[in-house]
């Protein structure tokens, strides 16, 4: 089958958010619909498209107006991309069902029309070949996720999304500075041209585009210096918001940072890049899970968590192993699916309650046990209790951090695991042994999602062979770029 | 004074860094790769004599789709966080006759001219967006001489909305009769028109027209949300 439809992963969102103004005099409920009903639909083209990718093993490439890249831009949807772009598509759908509920502060329109546009910049991101419509689809996630930040308009979540937006503008002019470099010594902005070609690039110039593009994304991936945006802005999104940060706008950018790093490779002094990251990340890990540590707010403590986790992931990928790259796709499976229960869990006992301060769970096993079980489950499998699917990736990742000699890397990561440990355990202990008010009534579809959720949480942990297969696939995706070049069909140009 | 200091110590180091990079970046050297490609091939391929416009629109549409939708964005986060049950203009001095009758007569001029901008993008320099930008500066033009001035709100966020979705329209079309997403079907299947006269490049004018109706409805919209208060009902 031809994959030319898969650009309507693009078309669509983009489509339906240009449709909402045309649609905002049917009324507030009709808004809420039509973003349900965008979602699944793109749920439903991420499915096709994954099922095409696994069942033939080959990248669909889809090349925009018909020209062969180099001379237009191409999308690569490989393995990775098909498998993130369906995880991408289904929390979005899950959010929009939660949105429902969650979001009654005007104007609705302009909400539906924002968060359809996260999807798409999310999708972009993930699916470009192409280095600077990796910059356009940055600049649509992040700008979106800027007015999506302050958009409850309290004074909180004015100044979270002043510090995103200052934070992120930076970045993101640090990358485009970093991709003029890369043009200027090259001539070419297609990704898997520039890693032909990146042997004959003036040493200098490589490292100082290179550092300018990772430090840009670095905004966007909340690695350690630059993440200080995340916890305010994971605290005063919307809930629905939150839940879209934590399970995918972050890893957008940390796969994009790992496939421009990756497409590096044979820069003379690509080792030196990678030993940075991995202390980076390793810091990431440890300030993530202190600050996590001193927490009140559940939903801060948990913004804090999934923080560290995102620092995990990035040190697999800074290991520069195909174990590491396996091992971190893995993780960022898991770690969607956790953060997505998590946050969809605290979101709705704050929207019951009425706000995410730790009094607020006191008691919750007995007011609303679906819910707080929930949460226990993706508690527990955060902190990586084996049998639940982040064990797994955890102890993957431990092992190949091992494997390449960072010993101290991995006795940091698991000191942090202790701690994480710590707050988890106090949070359930409040939950179940706290003293509780009156039993509240839990509504059926928010329940049922969670309940599957947590359902898929255990049954990774006890198989988790099936995703492990998928996860190694995906790496490969990443690790291997002499595949990636050869699966992208580039004309010979000036050459 | 410290800290002062401190700053401009670092942003001189950075500033080293950076220079140090582009010195191996030599200027004026010819890195011309996939750009002589574009020189060579731009008029038998697009039909446009405006090599820029037929890159950005053409070449590499896809960017100009998402740069669309950034201002989209714009337009619409800033809508939605300046957003109040009422609103209403709080200017209080009307200018001076000047300045009203010098805006009654230049408005129409100003988007006069805007059109002929994107309407002519194949051919002269300018395109979609220098377009839109110029026909928001006669809708600034009317809100600054006049108090009592409203972009007609409805109409001009349907345009907006309506724009965007032929844009993506226009490529769907290329989907279905090129294979591709955003194929220039005007162009490459049907070769409509002689290059170097209006009615030529493809698709390019088509879609530049979009743009600049809905770059042109998108700044006046930020405009009207930035000038107007809540008020308290």
């Amino acid at each position: 089958m031809n994959g030319q439809y898969a650009s309507l992963l693009i078309a669509l969102p983009l489509i339906s958010a240009f449709f909402v103004p045309l649609l905002k005099g049917a009324g507030k409920k009709a808004v809420g619909y039509f973003l349900v009903v965008v979602t699944a639909l793109q749920a439903v083209i991420a499915t096709l498209v994954f099922q095409q990718v696994y069942d033939t093993g080959k990248p669909i490439i889809v090349m925009a107006g018909g020209w062969k890249p180099p001379v237009g831009i191409n999308l690569y949807i490989g393995h990775f991309a098909a498998l993130f772009v369906l995880i991408v598509a289904v929390v979005s759908f899950l959010v929009a069902v939660f949105s429902l509920r969650a979001v009654k502060v005007e104007p609705i329109d302009k909400y539906a029309m924002l968060l359809l546009l996260l999807m798409l910049g999310a999708t972009g991101m993930i699916a470009t070949g192409d280095i600077f419509n990796l910059f356009v689809f940055m600049e649509i996630t992040s700008i979106s996720a800027y007015a999506l930040t302050a958009y409850n308009k309290t004074g909180e979540a004015a100044e979270a999304s002043m510090k995103y937006i200052i934070l992120g503008g930076i970045g993101s002019s640090f990358f485009l500075i970093g991709v003029a470099l890369i043009y200027g010594s090259l001539g070419t902005l297609n990704m898997a041209h520039i890693s032909e070609l990146a042997w004959t690039m003036n040493p200098t110039v490589a490292e100082v585009g290179l550092a300018l593009i990772v430090f840009g994304l670095a905004v966007e991936a909340e690695i350690f210096p630059l993440n200080a945006w995340a916890p305010d802005a994971y605290q005063a999104a919307p809930h629905p918001v939150t839940v879209m940060f934590s399970a995918f706008v972050v890893k957008a950018g940390l796969y994009a940072m790992a496939r421009i790093v990756y497409l590096m490779k044979d820069l003379w002094n690509w080792s030196s890049i990678l030993r940075l990251l991995v202390i980076l990340a390793t810091l990431t890990v440890i300030v993530g899970e202190l600050a996590a540590l001193r927490q009140r707010n559940v939903k801060r403590m948990v913004a804090y968590s999934s923080i560290s986790q995102i620092g995990l992931m990035a040190l697999a990928f800074a290991l520069g192993t195909e174990a590491g790259v396996d091992a971190g796709v893995f993780h960022m499976v898991n770690h969607a699916i956790v953060k997505t229960l998590l946050f969809l869990g605290v979101g709705y006992v704050a929207l019951t309650l009425g706000g995410t301060g730790i009094e607020n769970f006191r008691g919750l096993g007995r007011r609303m046990p679906v819910t707080a079980f929930s949460i226990s489950v993706g508690a527990v499998a955060t902190v990586g209790v084996p049998l639940f699917n982040v064990f797994w990736s955890k102890v993957r990742i431990i092992l190949a951090t091992l494997d390449v000699g960072y010993t101290w890397a991995a006795v940091l990561v698991l000191g942090a695991s202790v701690v994480e440990a710590v707050y988890y355990f106090r949070l359930l202990h409040t939950m179940w042994f706290g003293e509780g008010g009156e039993r509240r009534d839990e509504s059926l579809t928010m329940g049922l999602i969670m309940l599957l959720l947590a359902l898929l949480v255990i049954a990774i942990g006890v198989y988790p062979d099936y995703v492990w297969n998928i996860a190694q696939k995906a790496g490969n995706d990443i690790f291997n770029v002499a595949q990636y070049v050869k699966n992208v069909p580039l004309m010979g140009v000036g050459a | 004074m410290m800290k002062r200091l401190l700053a401009i110590g670092l942003i001189l180091v950075i500033g080293y860094w950076l220079a140090n990079g582009l010195a191996g970046v030599p200027f004026g050297e010819d890195r011309m790769l996939v750009g002589q490609y574009y020189l060579d091939n731009v008029k038998q391929q697009t039909g446009a004599i405006n090599a820029v416009t037929a890159v950005v629109v053409n070449y590499r549409g896809f960017d100009t789709l998402g740069e669309v939708t950034v201002l989209f964005i714009a337009s619409t986060g800033v809508g939605a966080l300046l957003w109040r049950r009422k609103k209403e203009r709080t200017a209080e001095v009307e200018g001076s006759v000047v300045l009203t009758t010098g805006t009654k007569l230049l408005v129409p001029f100003v988007i006069l001219f805007g059109s002929y901008i994107f309407i002519h993008g194949h051919l002269t320099p300018g395109g979609g967006f220098p377009g839109g930008a110029t026909i928001a500066t006669a809708f600034l033009l009317l809100y600054m001489a006049f108090t009592a001035y409203e972009i007609p709100h409805k109409g001009f966020e349907k345009t907006e909305g309506v724009a965007g979705m032929s844009y993506v329209l226009v490529g769907l079309i290329g989907l279905a009769i090129g294979g591709y997403f955003l194929f220039d079907w005007i162009w490459q299947t049907w070769k409509i028109g002689t290059v170097g006269e209006l009615l030529s490049g493809g698709f390019i004018p088509v879609i530049y027209m979009l743009i600049g109706i809905k770059v042109g409805t998108e700044l006046s919209g930020i405009i009207d949300n930035m000038i107007k208060e809540g008020v308290s009902e």
